[in-house]
């Protein structure tokens, strides 16, 4: 049987994100990263409640939105475990996110006065950092 | 027990004291279960409901019904049911704390002596002393001790954590969020601690000035809440015609606006007063609940 995977997450208070957001933020991130697999097993819900003093219940909406979006899913009466990957947008959606990120970069980029091509190496290199198995 | 009900019902509920109403006319309708937050300036009625809830003071006039009985007409049976931490932590301070103890373990049938050890634990109180000579966190430990202690279906807590250092604090909120006991518990919890708020509560229920102004849960309201920076000329709009505006500051030549209930209509709101540049962002809830209390707060004449 799979063993937990601890969560290394950090919530804070006083964010413009409430705190499921936050969660599901941090989850998503590491499932994407890879640094959550398919087949993790999630900390059971009173556990991650009482390692971010937070509401138990809390912790059950975020968890329920991960699953309704498919990142997790249960096993009856043994918990939660990152779902196998699929693809979870339509591909406008991914089509529509994939401008806005770029829009939002190249915004931030331009200004700062580096050449082109030092710019695409630097985000070659965080990929390969980031998200080794999916480049290979 | 009916999963509808609800721990607390007032109609039409007022209070007043002389010339001022620190209950206008009141209809407030809590549902059992989970932890509920009441938020309200200084003065804005919480201690006084909590006061005709739990049958210490008479209405002026209205109603109000706690556990399905009349605050007025509470038997000790009834009274077995709710637990209530108050703000001072009013203990008798002459009697020692085993004393004490003994007391409410006679008074109440479902007495938990697990419950009371799991709480107490967290604080150094010994049996022998008096409760005149605890620190006002240990009284505090005593008095959520003894409260969740009796096995009570409702929980009301005023300030319960006001002037706990950072391990009592953590020490009282792990008893109320992860204890067993308090899962078939209704929690009335009332705060000026927006972190605290955040962390522990399902529902978020403000009270102004006697009245009822919110029922939410916590990020619902946050997002009734935004913040729009804007570069409207001059003193721009005349701040009684922004709608729904709760807080508007000038900061470096542009006008900061934080409204309640705005969507998109807002924007051009802005941009009909003559703005070029309109941005929106969201706010914590710290930040919403400040700015919505603060509309109405009071200030000196002359400000």
């Amino acid at each position: 049987m799979a063993r937990i995977r601890p969560l290394t997450l950090q919530i804070t208070t006083g964010d413009p994100r409430p705190i499921i957001k936050q969660i599901t933020d941090a989850v998503r991130m590491k499932i994407a990263t890879g640094e959550l697999e398919p087949g993790d097993q999630l900390p059971s819900v009173r556990g991650l409640a009482q390692q971010l003093t937070i509401n138990p219940n809390t912790v059950a909406k975020a968890y329920a939105e991960l699953s309704t979006e498919g990142w997790l899913e249960s096993r009856q009466g043994m918990g939660l475990y990152v779902a196998p990957p699929r693809q979870r947008l339509s591909n406008d959606e991914r089509e529509r996110r994939l401008s806005d990120a770029i829009d939002r970069f190249v915004h931030d980029v331009i200004p700062l006065g580096f050449a082109p091509d030092e710019v695409q190496a630097r985000v070659a290199d965080e990929f390969r950092q980031l998200v080794p198995r999916k480049i290979a | 027990m009916n999963a509808n009900d609800h721990v607390i019902e007032t109609r039409a509920l007022s209070k007043r004291y002389g010339r001022k109403l620190a209950l206008d006319n009141l209809d407030l309708r809590i549902p059992r279960g989970r932890i509920h937050a009441i938020v309200g300036a200084n003065g804005a009625g919480k201690s006084t409901l909590f006061r005709i809830l739990l049958g210490f003071l008479p209405p002026t006039a209205g109603q109000a019904r706690i556990l399905g009985k009349d605050s007025q007409a509470l038997t000790p049976q009834d009274r077995a049911r709710i637990g209530f931490v108050n703000e001072e932590h009013t203990l008798a301070n002459w009697m020692r704390v085993s004393q004490v103890t003994a007391m409410q373990r006679r008074q109440y049938p479902h007495w938990s002596q697990d419950a009371f050890d799991g709480v107490i634990g967290h604080y150094n109180v010994l049996p022998e002393q008096k409760v005149g000579q605890l620190s006002r966190g240990e009284r505090a430990g005593l008095n959520l001790a003894l409260a969740l202690a009796q096995g009570p279906e409702l929980l009301v807590l005023d300030e319960p954590t006001l002037g706990l250092d950072v391990v009592a604090k953590r020490a009282f909120l792990e008893s109320l969020l992860y204890r067993n006991a308090a899962d078939d518990c209704t929690v009335i919890y009332c705060s000026h601690q927006m972190e605290e708020i955040e962390r522990v509560a399902d529902n978020l229920i403000i009270l102004e000035r006697g009245q009822l102004k919110n029922m939410s849960a916590p990020d619902d309201f946050t997002a009734r809440v935004s913040h729009w920076v804007a570069d409207v000329p001059f003193k721009g709009p005349d701040p009684r015609t922004v709608p729904g505006l709760l807080e508007v500051q000038r900061l470096d030549g542009l006008h900061h606006y934080l409204v309640l209930d705005q969507s998109d209509g807002f924007e051009r709101f802005l941009r009909d007063a003559g703005a070029r540049n309109v941005q929106s962002m969201p706010v914590s809830l710290d930040r919403a609940i400040n700015a919505f209390l603060a509309k109405n707060h009071a200030t000196p004449v002359a400000a």
